[in-house]
């Protein structure tokens, strides 16, 4: 056999890798200014297309799938390439899969502002771009088992595995949180409702975490750790049990976003208890990728790539540790809906993605180029300044989360909250958020030296585009012999074998998680006084979407007396039969609202929505002034209920004829009633729509209170 | 605490299938890892070094 000759396509790996850098600025400022409009109003620039709520959902898109979706691609295309010993197995779909997920980008920065949201967290993109996130996803996927396929090394090192994994599991995620009911262009209704809703949504919003955020970064890890360290992984066989530990384990840990809601008990349980047993894992692959450097340490201190990366695997180790002990309930029940969550996920992004990827950045651009890096001591003052800025940012969310959650929590001697009114937890904690825009401000700062050292570096060289190597080809029969008839030998040389497997590690999961809870009756509980949202109201429910109100309120009660005693009854399963989809939300920057409905008067909304100020003295809500004057779209309306009936929500027969007129009718009543309080606006506008949604909101079981069923 | 993991009202048999068949497969992959050859661990995990050294000139 002749050695062949072939070349690796560097120009791919390139473009993501500038892609990466471009929309990591982008997606990071986007943050800056989310930041700053929780402290100072003014920053939500005075029109709808510019709050935080529609913006924070810009800002998270765009760092993961953006920022990180890059790197992930700039990563596997490298590293796929050299330990296969093959070109990517086409040039087109390389180019497809690059200008695919650039244009998806593209259509989420034009859509997310718009409003156009499913309003499912990391998963707010509507149905018409999840259909072009599937395609390219399976560019991707054909030309990374085309390139395996033509390989010329047998046999597919762990970082492959881990690439296989993302490929599959994503791919699984995403088409089972993406079954929506489009009732036009860019809108459209989840199949799920209310409590089976909440678990599709956070299977997949923790999975994204595992599978997006984790894995192909354990997968870079792999490769790009022992490059740089010019020394193997510390020990391969634990880069085994961790991957398929790690992946078995982590689909079943979901349910840790929903403790205390109206989820059954068994699955938050189930949730705790995989949640914990995931620190295992975890900890094998920060150890792992730790312990490879055992006797190169001396190489930390010169080589700034590394020192990224050990940072790197050390937020992974801290955010791994720390999320298992959220999830335990005692902990959950004071962390969630507070920053705690959001200096978590930080570390996790900052440290462990952002960092790994700055790594890997340095270590590729100068080998693609044929040249040294342009600045070694601006790298180094980036890692300084990058480490100081994860500092800044996660300490004062620590702190204001703690502090929060405790207020939240606290009663008097009497017996009564000691902080009845929300607004005063949250003013008090202003400090903290403007040393956390501090903290992400020199984060920035650290990425723009980076881009200008790494701009410089390409600019005094010109790019490998076609990498010249040479190797064996592979031969045509494998010839296996004694010693090598172990499955896994077996399974790993055969790509679709291994996905397959990698499937059905997953898959258990969530069957085992999701299956009850869909076809078994009693584990959502009816009530019989829950009525479908009347057409205004649904109409309102859907304003209440596009401004992205549930990124900062959320609507479910849990059942503790701090809860109950400042919001009313604690949430049932029963309630949200109707709500497709669930609007429990995952943060309170200002307070829950599923029992808000008739708490205030329908003036007290108006003005407050106007103006949150006039209303509650030092609120940060941004005014909603275009309520006021946008007109209500009700030529949807019919499509809606009609949706919703196909969702099995059960209207009246013919009902979406009416709907407008019913619609008209409540409206009317909503803006006499406002009139008679000297607001002059009239009932087509939706404000009124809000109003009533509003007002509707957890008012259903008081009509009976004595026949609600608890949520065991 | 243990109360959680208790009073699951029927529910405590997803609990108990989902822990066994954990462990089935953590025994599996254990019992797999036990019986590898030294040969093919150095062989694998020296995959990403080596291919300096058929690639020529890549890392000069």
């Amino acid at each position: 056999m002749q050695l062949e000759k072939f070349t690796y396509d560097n120009k791919i790996v390139r473009n993501f890798g500038l892609a990466t850098i471009i929309w990591g600025i982008i997606g990071m400022t986007v943050g800056l200014l989310v930041a700053m409009q929780l402290f100072k109003p003014s920053m939500n620039l005075g029109n709808q297309y510019t709050t935080f709520g529609r913006i924070r959902p810009l800002h998270t898109n765009a760092v993961i799938f953006a920022f990180v979706g890059n790197a992930i691609f700039m990563g596997v295309y490298y590293s796929l390439q050299r330990l296969l010993k093959a070109r990517m197995f086409s040039d087109v779909l390389s180019k497809i899969h690059f200008w695919g997920w650039q244009l998806i980008i593209v259509s989420a920065v034009i859509t997310l502002p718009l409003g156009l949201t499913t309003s499912h967290e990391y998963a707010e993109l509507e149905w018409p771009i999840d259909i072009a996130i599937t395609l390219i996803w399976v560019v991707f996927g054909i030309n990374m088992f085309g390139t395996i396929i033509k390989r010329r090394e047998r046999h597919l090192y762990v970082a492959i595995w881990f690439y296989i994994a993302t490929f599959v599991t994503i791919a699984v995620l995403h088409i089972v949180n993406s079954f929506q009911l489009p009732i036009s262009a860019f809108k459209s209704y989840y199949v799920y409702a209310g409590v089976q809703d909440a678990l599709v949504q956070w299977w997949y919003g923790h999975n994204a975490v595992a599978f997006f955020l984790t894995t192909p970064y354990l997968g870079m890890m792999y490769y790009f750790l022992p490059k740089m360290a010019n020394r193997p992984v510390y020990s391969y066989k634990l880069s085994i049990l961790h991957f398929w530990s790690l992946i078995f384990i982590y689909i079943w840990a979901g349910p840790h976003h929903l403790l205390y809601t109206s989820l059954p008990g068994w699955a938050q349980s189930l949730g705790v208890a995989f949640s914990i047993m995931l620190i295992a894992p975890s900890w094998g692959g920060m150890i792992n990728g730790l312990l490879t450097l055992r006797g190169a340490w001396d190489k930390v201190r010169e080589d700034v790539t590394l020192k990224f990366m050990v940072v790197a695997l050390t937020a992974y180790g801290m955010a791994t540790f720390e999320g298992p002990l959220l999830s335990l309930k005692q902990i959950n029940g004071v962390a969630h809906f507070t920053d705690w969550i959001v200096a978590h996920v930080h570390v996790g992004a900052l440290g462990w993605n952002g960092f790994l990827t700055f790594g890997v950045l340095y270590w590729v651009i100068p080998r693609i180029y044929k040249t040294e890096l342009y600045s070694k001591k601006m790298a180094s003052f980036h890692f300084w300044i990058g480490t100081l800025g994860i500092l800044f940012y996660a300490i004062p969310m620590y702190w204001a989360g703690f502090t929060q959650g405790l207020m939240w929590k606290e009663f008097t001697a009497e017996g009564l909250l000691k902080y009845p009114n929300f607004l005063t937890t949250t003013l008090q904690i202003i400090p903290m958020h403007v040393l956390r825009s501090i903290g992400g401000a020199l984060y920035l700062i650290g990425v723009i030296v980076m881009t200008i050292n790494l701009a410089k570096t390409m600019l005094r060289a010109k790019l490998v585009a076609n990498e010249a190597a040479e190797a064996m080809p592979l031969a045509e029969v494998l010839v296996e012999d004694a010693s090598d008839k172990k499955w896994h030998r077996k399974l790993e040389r055969k790509p679709i074998k291994f996905m397959v497997f990698a499937l059905i590690a997953i898959l258990i999961g969530g069957i085992v998680e999701m299956m009850p809870t869909f076809t078994i009756q009693s584990n959502v509980p009816t009530i019989a006084s829950v009525k479908p949202y009347s057409a205004l109201e649904l109409q309102g429910r859907d304003v209440y979407i596009r401004e992205g109100c549930v990124n900062c309120h959320s609507q479910t009660v849990r059942p503790f007396r701090s809860e109950t005693e400042r919001y009313g009854e604690y949430s049932k399963a029963g309630e949200f039969v109707y709500d497709h989809p669930f609007l429990w939300g995952s943060k309170r920057t200002g307070p829950d609202l599923h029992r808000i409905g008739g708490k205030y008067s329908n003036a007290w909304h108006f003005n407050h929505l106007l103006d949150p100020t006039s209303m509650s003295p030092g609120s940060i809500m941004p005014s909603y002034q275009w309520l006021i004057s946008q007109k209500l779209d009700t030529t949807t309306t019919e499509s809606k209920i009609r949706a919703m009936q196909t969702l099995g929500v059960p209207y009246d027969e013919g009902f979406d004829k009416m709907a407008n007129a019913s619609l008209r009718k409540q409206a009317d009543t909503i803006a006499k009633d406002l009139r008679q309080n000297n607001i002059n606006v009239t009932s087509d506008k939706e404000i009124i729509a809000v109003i009533a949604y509003l007002q509707r909101l957890g008012t259903d079981i008081k009509a009976n209170k004595s026949t609600i069923p608890s949520n065991q | 605490m243990f109360k959680q993991i208790k009073d699951l009202a029927g529910g405590e048999i997803y609990l108990i299938t989902s822990l066994l068949i954990f462990m089935v497969f953590f025994i599996l992959v254990g019992v797999y890892l036990l019986k590898l050859n030294k040969n093919y661990i150095s062989l694998m995990s020296n995959l990403p070094i080596e291919e300096n050294q058929t690639q020529g000139d890549e890392e000069a």
